[in-house]
């Protein structure tokens, strides 16, 4: 499956969630998919996370949560909006509540991947939605032509 | 749909004498109390003693966990207390610190001073119940120094006060990590172990093969892993520390995880008390029985609880615990339906404390001891666990331990693998999950809402706040004295036991952040792990 080539993603924990399962499964699904996935493990503050975003020039920032910490997610919208970075999309996944899921959309999240999604619905998400997807498939879509 | 076990052993359709071939009674299982223990340490099991019933509790402020913890009283939780601390005080540094300050009691409690402690145990007893923090192992040595302190401060001989405050230092490599150096958490827990030993004080160090089954390891992993961290850590307290087998085997006890396949994980706990019993005698030639009877507390499975459907989790809450109670274990705590949200809501936690009291007096299964002893099936399955058990634990050996083992990498890559594993075999519906992907429901259709504990981000400014003006208050001259004293000490190489002087930091009210970062300091490293703050400490 080769889906994701050409999207390169980050996937982080932030703040001081130790919690890495999830992160390192994602990031096995990603790269089984296609997708460049620059894995940034713990102990990434949302400055550490906009920085390597910017160096490695990333289409996808994607956060896996299980410690409830979401002003740090919130943080890091904001963070991204003073970088102009805004079109590179945040999306997290892990046990977030409802009313958070609502507040992180409301912020700017693009996406929550809640528990028990799939792994198809996750990358595919990814490959519409990344920085530069409509400009990829439109240049897909004349190579083919 | 698979039918074989999270090892790969295929699952038969029926049992008979010919798959426990050989199986000898005496030598293999052996009465309740008899060697190897198989069958549980007690020959009337919870006739003499029924299981610890209690809740891991603490979140928000200190004075809310205390509030939680005196509500769990009330619902018949009184043999033992849990608290699991939150992520700032699991990585030892401080509510005020930058990245503190949006953390502090979010997923815990906030224990990161002598005073926090003091506020979380006010009119709760500290003798007479066991007392059980948990969290990460970095603040191993804080946690004991605690209880020294405050025993000391309420006039309780600290030899009365029992439960387990220690954590063995080897979780950091599975899934759950704090952020100070291994070989840092190993010294501090060295240290803490050896005081325990040589002090007569009864608390115990949990050693959590939870977080690596949780974190997606299978059953036959957990067991070897488990077995290696108890080579490794009693190796060195033997070894190193000059401790007599027979003082350090009761230092551990094991947490271990319960999901839902319920034959199976009777046959895990089995297994594991026949195999440490067998590893106390055979490889650490242990003098005393009691030295072969490795305490066991059950943490049913949180990684099984689903997001969807929470309700549905009660059920599965319920038949882990009944495998919990049959297996024999001395304490549980069990997970709760709303554990794939947040941490446990008053009705959650009363719900899953009720579950373990149903088990306990309306089933009948505290009546007899290892009821499932002779099932074709178990006995069969806890042979075939224990099997693929020791050929991990052999490559583990052949490697040279379990640290050498890290070393390489090869217990993270199996865990990793593992949990894709897992994640593949729901993704693809070869193990169903009811309301996941198997009776899935719209999300519409799944309406009934369950009340969620949620922790706003002023809470843990508050408790930054709170922490920020009462550093300004402190007996400065006594604390200087304390952490220079703990950074001298910190200097005289990691044999030199750090204990005494962390107790008598604790008691001068030095915080998390500032004993670690001080003992940080004197071993060459930076006193914030995060290097955004600088040592407030005038240090040689």
């Amino acid at each position: 499956m080769n889906k994701g080539t050409g999207i390169k993603v980050i996937v982080s924990m932030i703040g001081l969630d130790g919690h890495t399962t999830g992160g390192e499964v994602i990031s096995i699904l990603l790269r089984n998919a296609g997708f460049e996935v620059v894995y940034l493990g713990v102990n990434q503050t949302p400055e550490m996370i906009i920085d390597a975003a910017i160096q490695e020039d990333v289409d996808a920032i994607g956060i896996s949560s299980h410690a409830a910490n979401y002003s740090q997610i919130e943080a890091l919208v904001d963070l991204a909006k003073e970088n102009n970075v805004s079109d590179v999309p945040i999306i997290c996944g892990g046990n977030i509540p409802p009313r958070q899921i609502e507040k992180l959309l409301a912020k700017g999240i693009a996406k929550v991947f809640i528990p028990g999604s799939k792994g198809d619905e996750i990358v595919d998400y990814l490959v519409s939605n990344s920085r530069g997807a409509n400009a990829a498939s439109a240049a897909k879509t004349s190579q083919a032509g | 749909m698979k039918r074989e076990t999270d090892y790969g052993y295929e699952i038969k359709p029926v049992y008979t004498p010919s798959d426990i071939e050989g199986l000898e009674y005496q030598s293999d299982l052996g009465d309740p109390g008899s060697f190897p223990y198989t069958r549980g340490y007690h020959p009337n099991g919870y006739r003499s003693r029924m299981w610890t019933q209690r809740m891991t509790g603490g979140l928000g402020s200190s004075k809310d966990a205390n509030k939680a913890l005196k509500q769990y009283r009330k619902m018949g939780q009184t043999g033992g207390m849990c608290v699991i601390s939150d992520r700032v005080f699991s990585c030892c540094i401080d509510p005020d610190h930058p990245l503190g300050r949006s953390e502090a009691g979010v997923l815990g409690w906030p224990g990161c001073s002598l005073l926090e402690f003091e506020e979380l145990m006010e009119d709760i007893p500290l003798t007479g119940q066991s007392i059980t923090l948990l969290g990460s192992s970095a603040p191993t040595a804080l946690r004991l120094a605690y209880v020294v302190a405050l025993a000391e401060k309420r006039g309780d001989d600290v030899s009365t006060v029992h439960g387990s405050v220690l954590e063995s230092p080897f979780e950091n490599f599975f899934g759950q990590t704090d952020v100070q150096p291994f070989d840092l958490n190993m010294k501090l827990f060295l240290d803490a172990a050896e005081y325990v030993v040589r002090n007569k004080i009864r608390m115990r160090a949990s050693v959590i093969s939870q977080h690596f089954q949780e974190s997606g390891g299978n059953n036959a992993q957990a067991l070897a892993i488990m077995l290696s961290m108890y080579k490794e850590i009693c190796g060195l307290l033997v070894d190193e520390r000059e401790l007599d087998f027979d003082d350090v085997a009761l230092v551990p006890y094991e947490l271990v995880s319960i999901g839902s396949r319920f034959f199976e994980e009777v046959a895990k706990v089995r297994a594991v008390r026949r195999m440490w019993a067998k590893m106390a005698k055979e490889h650490f030639k242990a003098k005393k029985e009691k030295s072969c009877q490795l305490l066991i507390a059950v943490h049913t499975s949180g990684r099984t609880m689903t997001y969807q459907q929470p309700l549905n989790n009660i059920a599965r809450c319920a038949i882990q615990t009944l495998a919990g109670a049959m297996v024999g274990c001395s304490a549980l705590d069990n997970a709760t339906m709303d554990n794939a949200y947040a941490e446990p809501s008053p009705l959650a936690a009363r719900m899953s404390l009720n579950t373990q009291h149903i088990v306990a007096v309306e089933t009948g299964v505290a009546d007899v001891v290892d009821p499932l002893a002779g099932s074709y099936f178990v006995e069969n399955l806890t042979n075939k666990v224990e099997e693929e058990a020791y050929k991990i634990l052999h490559e583990i050996d052949e490697m040279g331990g379990l640290i050498a083992a890290l070393d390489q990498g090869y217990v993270q890559k199996m865990l990793t693998q593992e949990a894709d594993k897992k994640f593949q075999e729901i993704d693809s519906k070869e193990r169903l999950v009811v309301g996941v992907n198997h009776l899935a429901i719209p999300e519409e259709e799944d309406d009934f809402e369950i009340p969620i504990q949620e922790v706003e981000t002023n809470d843990s400014e508050a408790i930054a706040r709170r922490m920020e003006n009462w550093k300004k208050t402190r007996d400065m001259p006594l604390l200087n004295k304390c952490i220079d004293q703990l950074h001298t000490d910190a200097k005289k190489g990691d044999r030199f036991n750090l204990m005494p002087s962390i107790v008598e930091a604790v008691k001068a009210y030095g915080t998390a952040g500032e004993v670690m970062g001080v003992i940080r300091h004197a071993r060459g490293l930076s006193y914030d792990p995060f290097n955004m703050i600088e040592c407030p400490f005038e240090l040689n």
